[in-house]
């Protein structure tokens, strides 16, 4: 148990897969407007790296080895498509919003990338766990990313203002403002590991 | 890969350096400032102390935090608030000098390694900066002799909504009296220091030349109703196709290495500028065209090489 | 269908909303394999012919598989499996009859698959060239295939220009922090700003 837990949190900061092993960058940079579309986009993701991860690790005895990655694209297509139908029907703004990001989560590397390096080699209970840890920290990063953006970018956050007379740089919601601030955190990530170590 | 080229022994300083080539420059520029604050009044001269200040005063505080070398008297940090200055209209808010100048300092060019690596000319990056952010106030423009009175009309804005009535005189457009951004209004002045620069050899005149030919040919063949007829003068005289291509594009960091390379910039940059001006949606697009070839420098370099003697063509 | 429609599309792909610069697309591959000029430029050509290829042969399962049969919904699904088998199916044949150009750019065939530029253009495609209820625009095959192309070329300029001044980086004294990726997104950011002047582009 002790085990399982252990690769709950690694995702978080240790191996996030944002910061630490940039992963799944196109997502996270196109929709980190706002921190309801970075919340929509991190939730419909990690969704897809759980049930994906565990049902990889069920099937990874009977998958052969030679197709095995376009037998995981077909896993990881299937929930995304639940996914996008489900958005479609209940969350139709939200939907708009993320446009085709939403079925791009099956190129997303994270998705594809935990499948190959951990489901097919672990246990179900352990890709559970590893699932839910790289869904959490790719949506607390995305959070972070879309919370920056959202409140320079239009000076709000979840749709409230926060200053009384702020003038927005419209720059940092538009894609190059997303390269930057994905820049300079990560320059700011590597300056904090510098002065650790 | 070697860029820098050394021929054989012996060798003789020419007594030239980095900083007095950055004080000259200033130096040259400083008639279209002049110019450009007597056209639009004090607030354009704030602006250029606010953003000459700023640039000086980050460049001191990076150096000074990450423990490097203390340059700031090299005269880039100055020269580069300012040309944002000369590429910002005369009243903007205080805080927009400001802000330019720390991007262009802090993220252009003290985030590649300082003097001397940079990729992107800082001031234009600066200004192109200011201008997706906070884009209202980059295009409100005093209007000349009449310090108070705005105006949100440059003669190549009035062209482009289809409002330029009258016909501006060429003469006004020399000297500078219009609309615009402080430093790019009056040719005269840039001319005279650009000249300046050219007889002393620091600028050569393969980009100013080709940038403002291509510029002018193509604006003369799609800039009018029919084929050959655009008024190719008005393109060259307004805008900042003559502060660009005379002291931005010129720039030794951010433009090629060899004549070859420099023509290749020079034509580029004029296309892009006509391109933009005629079909885009900006009025402007100097300072895009020369952002745009700084980041195609690189690969211009790669294969305008000088061939070292006796080897093969990659 | 017309001619200005082609220069549109055109514009749009490579400088406006590059798929780089502007969709985010493919970003992963921008950053990581453009520290050289050659092998950028071999990856970029691999792009651009997966993104034409697979263009048209999604917008023919579109408009004669899944929108008679309705089916749409399977579209995701369908488009991946299509473009993987048709790019193992390319480096199969180029391994067998050009192994020199499989030595140019095989590795980075199967990168390809999960690349995202190619199954991002081929849904593009299906989004803008077909109305909502399903049916396909005249000319919609031309211009979805002349899309793959641009969109090929829009990685193609991002890919070579972005090479380019990583090579000559690595001669410059970056601040340690910023080394490799984190100057790499600067850099793109700076490039997309550039790239801004073409807004509102019209002909």
């Amino acid at each position: 148990m002790k085990n399982s837990f252990k690769e709950l949190i690694k995702g978080l900061i240790h191996e996030n897969p944002t910061f630490v092993l940039m992963l799944g960058l196109c997502p996270t940079l196109a929709v980190s407007i706002s921190l309801i579309n970075g919340l929509g986009m991190g939730v419909a993701a990690t969704f897809v790296i759980i049930f994906s991860n565990i049902l990889i690790a069920a099937l990874k005895d009977v998958i052969p080895d030679k197709v095995r990655i376009p037998c995981y694209i077909v896993v990881i297509a299937t929930f995304v498509t639940i996914t996008e139908l489900v958005m479609k029907a209940y969350f139709p703004p939200l939907n708009r919003a993320l446009g085709i990001y939403v079925p791009l989560i099956v190129v997303n590397c994270i998705v594809l990338g935990r499948a190959e390096a951990f489901a097919s080699k672990n246990k179900i209970l352990n890709s559970l766990m590893d699932g839910i840890g790289m869904g959490i920290g790719f949506t607390m990063a995305l959070l972070l990313i879309s919370g920056i953006r959202e409140l320079l970018g239009s000076g709000k956050l979840f749709g409230y203002n926060v200053f009384s007379n702020f003038e927005p740089m419209l720059i940092i919601a538009m894609p190059s403002g997303a390269l930057l601030v994905i820049g300079l955190l990560l320059g700011f990530f590597n300056f904090l590991k510098g002065r650790k170590a | 890969m070697s860029k820098l080229i050394v021929p054989s022994s012996p060798h003789l300083h020419s007594g030239e350096s980095v900083s007095r080539i950055m004080w000259t420059v200033i130096l040259c520029l400083i008639p279209a400032g002049a110019a450009g604050v007597i056209i639009f009044g004090l607030s354009a001269l704030w602006t250029i102390i606010l953003a000459v200040v700023s640039a000086v005063l980050c460049e001191w505080l990076i150096q000074a935090l990450t423990k490097r070398k203390i340059s700031v008297l090299d005269g880039s940090a100055i020269l580069t608030g300012l040309l944002l200055a000369y590429n910002l209209p005369a009243q903007v808010p205080f805080w927009i000098p400001i802000i330019g100048a720390i991007f262009s300092i802090s993220i252009a060019k003290m985030a590649f390694g300082g003097l001397g690596q940079n990729i992107f000319n800082p001031a234009l990056a600066g200004r192109v900066f200011l201008m997706a952010s906070w884009p209202k106030y980059l295009t409100i423009f005093t209007k000349p002799f009449n310090y108070d009175a705005v105006t949100s009309a440059t003669p190549l804005a009035l062209l482009k909504e289809g409002k330029l009535v009258q016909h501006i005189p060429n003469w006004d457009l020399f000297l500078g009296i219009r609309g615009g951004c402080i430093g790019e209004v009056c040719i005269i002045a840039l001319l005279a220091g650009a000249l300046f620069l050219l007889i002393r050899g620091y600028i050569s005149w393969h980009i100013p030349v080709s940038f403002i030919a291509t510029a002018g040919l193509l604006t003369w063949a799609f800039g009018g109703k029919t084929f050959f007829s655009g008024d190719w003068i008005f393109h060259i005289l307004s805008g900042g196709l003559i502060l660009g291509a005379f002291f931005m594009a010129t720039d030794y960091v951010t433009s090629p290495l060899t004549r070859k390379g420099h023509l290749v910039f020079g034509i580029g940059c004029g296309a892009l500028t006509a391109v933009i001006r005629l079909w885009g949606g900006y009025p402007e697009g100097v300072s895009y065209a020369i952002l745009i070839m700084n980041a195609a420098t690189p690969l211009v370099d790669r294969y305008t090489k000088n061939r070292v003697y006796g080897t093969k063509i990659k | 269908m017309n001619a200005s429609m082609f220069l549109t599309i055109f514009i749009s792909a490579v400088f406006i909303n590059n798929v780089i610069l502007s969709r985010f697309l493919g970003l992963c591959s921008f950053i990581a394999i453009s520290k050289e000029t050659r092998p950028a430029l071999a990856m970029s050509l691999a792009v651009m012919f997966v993104t034409t290829m697979s263009s048209i042969i999604t917008w023919l399962i579109y408009r004669f598989l899944l929108i008679p049969f309705n089916m749409a919904y399977l579209r995701t699904i369908s488009f991946i499996l299509v473009i993987a088998t048709f790019v193992q199916l390319v480096e199969m044949i180029i391994r067998k009859f050009a192994p020199a150009l499989y030595r140019f750019f095989g590795i980075y065939l199967p990168l390809i698959t999960v690349n995202c530029a190619v199954l991002g253009v081929a849904v593009l495609n299906s989004d803008m060239f077909f109305t909502a209820d399903g049916k396909s625009m005249s000319g919609g095959f031309l211009y979805a295939a002349f899309q793959g192309i641009c969109v090929g070329l829009g990685y193609t300029l991002a890919m070579l220009l972005m090479s380019a001044i990583r090579e000559r980086l690595e001669l410059c004294n970056v601040p340690k922090a910023l080394k490799d990726f984190p100057l790499g997104f600067i850099i793109a950011s700076i490039m997309s700003m550039a790239f801004m002047g073409f807004n509102g582009f019209r002909i």
